[in-house]
């Protein structure tokens, strides 16, 4: 035994003779924290701490470790609940904070309050809790941080969110992620200038750690400054060779800068040394290269392989995806409704795959049919696909992103019906898709709200996320507006230095 | 990364998190006294333009409200009002002592939790545990289809 696990044992067994009470923790500006073991709380501490630095796999092994230290330590149950990617474990961990939920101090007993509703798409509840706390315990800055958290990544709540992350950084201006997370919420609203100025202090803050680098990577390319997203890129494989999220990154910025031979290369390096699941996805986003280069044939191999490859891995909803990827570019719509057929078929078959990601899927493909449809004038198919999309999700109603597909098919409909307004209001709902983006510029412009179109051309045109979604719609955006100013203004086109 | 994509990877979700506008709902809430646990969306209208004077339980209705300029109230206005902000306005000014205009969501909150018999308008995001909710249509926000939904 190594001499520090001993100490740890001794120091636990010392504890237990003197009969333990409850072991509360308070900091200045921290959460309290109730269990009778001093073991759980050294745990919970150590993966609340991972969890920040976005260790997540070590942040939540530390979690569990806290929970079987003090199967009554209820903070430690619902922490579990709202970090595990498991929905198993998260409704099991639900169950046994509400359990324990009598042990737990007042601010405990709201933050459980908050996040059990949450589990189970209680909102209202959930949203008065969190708000309680909040107004509770105002100095607390790791509840604000995970209020952030939520607002950001559970309700797509983004300026609430800035809030929450400014709060933690004015409770402690070297709490790192708040930086981070502030960053990624500015780039979000637009505010690129305050977005660089964060990542900039996050990685002053943490300069050894990869993910910072990798951060600055990622909003520069969101930015469209492709060489400088390369440089971070690269500086973070530097700090951290194993950091593949960074390896890809390469992969998508030379995509969207249109080098699509050496994207592929970049992706294969990442493929390479990524988890089971990580080579599916990231071979999706490698099949895409084929598409941004307009080489469909390729592009078909490609999908096809990444189906095939999850499909051995029984990873359902990967593979319909491949299908369904392979069905937005097809030329004949024959061939798109027979892929979104066999994406349907395969989502419907007897997976280990949680429901909800598998209806997640099924909601992509019926709203991809939809609009095949409607691009066919095929009012029955349209009617009868959106019909099945909007009994998903009313069975599925706390699900983002089934509701935002249902939006964006349902947008497609009222929009070939010539209903603007309600276009309007369906695709302002799926507002980050490229699709809806695109369908929801000519509805602006059909319903009179030129401004609104003006603005969200301008912010479609500069989409830089390596999805298929953007491979299909922006460059040929581009183009078409380009082609646009060139008639209005032949100084603005960009090709005129060529002629 | 954000913690957010780091999240998407591991559960096997290749489509973006966070794919939906930041779309503004808004709460109905009543004081904690209060028992109604929902109105039609005609009923709300009829309680926001003071064609409903009184709560089935007989108390008397008092709007609480923010400045017609406000995101909230520009949504308020559209879905349930139908006016135009100067008819709005002359509305208000019609029926001055059924309403109180408030500078602030939590002086809306405040004042809606404080007296009797009032209902105010609030961003979902911003409700407390002093206050309750009601539904509209038999929804309550954030629910598939809710009415008081606007960006």
């Amino acid at each position: 035994m190594k001499m520090r696990s001993l100490k740890v044992s001794i120091l636990a067994v010392l504890l237990a003779s003197f009969g333990l009470r409850a072991f509360a923790h308070d900091t200045p500006n921290g959460m309290h924290i109730s269990t009778k073991s001093p073991q759980a709380h050294a745990f919970f501490e150590k993966g609340v701490q991972k969890m920040e630095m976005l260790h997540t796999e070590d942040g939540l092994n530390n979690l569990r470790s806290a929970v079987q230290a003090d199967p009554q330590f209820a903070l430690g149950h619902i922490f579990l609940t709202f970090f595990s990617q498991d929905p198993t474990e998260q409704v099991a961990e639900r169950e046994k904070a509400l359990a324990t939920r009598a042990s737990a101090g007042a601010e405990e007993k709201l933050i459980i309050d908050w996040l059990a509703n949450a589990s189970q798409a209680r909102w209202i509840p959930a949203i008065q809790a969190m708000n309680e706390a909040l107004a509770a315990y105002p100095q607390d800055k790791h509840l604000h941080w995970m209020a952030g958290w939520w607002l950001q990544l559970d309700q797509n709540q983004s300026t609430r969110a800035t809030a929450m992350f400014e709060q933690v950084i004015q409770l402690d201006p070297k709490f790192a992620d708040a930086w981070n997370e502030a960053a990624y919420c500015y780039a979000k609203q637009g505010n690129f200038e305050k977005a660089f100025a964060d990542i900039k202090r996050y990685t002053e803050l943490v300069p050894n750690e990869p993910n910072p680098q990798d951060s600055f990577a990622e909003l520069s390319r969101m930015a469209g400054r492709f060489e400088e997203a390369l440089t971070h890129y690269r500086m973070s494989l530097k700090i951290d060779p194993t950091f593949h999220e960074s390896q890809l990154g390469l992969g998508d910025t030379y995509a969207l800068m249109g080098q699509q031979p050496r994207a592929r290369e970049e992706y294969a390096k990442a493929i390479e040394t990524g988890s089971p699941v990580q080579k599916v996805l990231w071979s999706l986003q490698s099949a895409a290269t084929y598409v941004r280069e307009g080489d469909l044939a390729a592009a078909d191999k490609a999908f096809n392989a990444v189906a095939e490859q999850a499909h051995a891995k029984d990873f359902a909803n990967l593979e319909a995806e491949a299908y369904r990827s392979m069905s937005m570019y097809q030329l004949d719509s024959a061939a798109s409704l027979n892929l979104l057929a066999k994406a349907e078929a395969v989502l419907h078959e007897d997976h280990k795959v949680p429901q909800a990601l598998l209806n997640e899927e099924l909601a992509s493909v019926l709203r991809t049919r939809v609009e095949r449809a409607v691009a066919d004038n095929n009012k029955e198919l349209a009617a009868t696909s959106l019909k099945q999309l909007q009994t998903l999700a009313d069975a599925n109603g706390a699900d983002g992103i089934i509701e935002t597909a249902m939006h964006g098919a349902a947008g497609a409909v009222a929009l070939a019906a010539g209903n603007y307004a309600d276009a309007v209001n369906h695709f302002e709902e799926d507002e980050a898709n490229a699709i809806s983006m695109r369908s929801l510029i000519l509805a602006y412009e059909k319903n009179g709200q030129q401004g609104n179109a003006t603005r969200l051309a301008a912010k479609l045109a500069a989409l830089n996320e390596p999805l298929i979604e953007q491979a299909i719609v922006v460059p040929e955006f581009r183009k078409h507006r380009a082609a646009l100013a060139a008639k209005t203004n032949p100084a603005l086109d960009p090709r005129g230095k060529y002629r | 990364m954000s913690i957010g994509s780091r999240i998407c990877v591991l559960l096997l979700l290749a489509a973006s998190l966070g794919a939906s506008a930041e779309a503004k709902q808004l709460a109905v809430i009543v004081d904690k006294t209060n028992n109604t646990g929902g109105l039609s969306a005609n009923d709300l209208a009829k309680v926001f333009k003071f064609d409903s004077h009184k709560w089935p339980d007989g108390r008397p209705v008092i709007l609480v409200l923010r400045d017609p300029s406000t995101p909230e109230m520009q949504t308020a206005i559209q879905k349930l009002y139908h006016m135009q902000a100067e008819e709005f306005k002359a509305l208000l000014a019609a029926h001055a002592s059924g309403v109180i205009v408030v500078r602030s969501e939590d002086e809306l909150l405040k004042s809606v939790e404080s007296i009797p018999g009032a209902v105010g308008l609030v961003d979902v995001y911003s409700i407390n545990g002093r206050v309750n909710v009601l539904k509209v249509d038999g929804k309550l926000p954030l629910e598939q289809g809710y009415f008081l939904k606007g960006n």
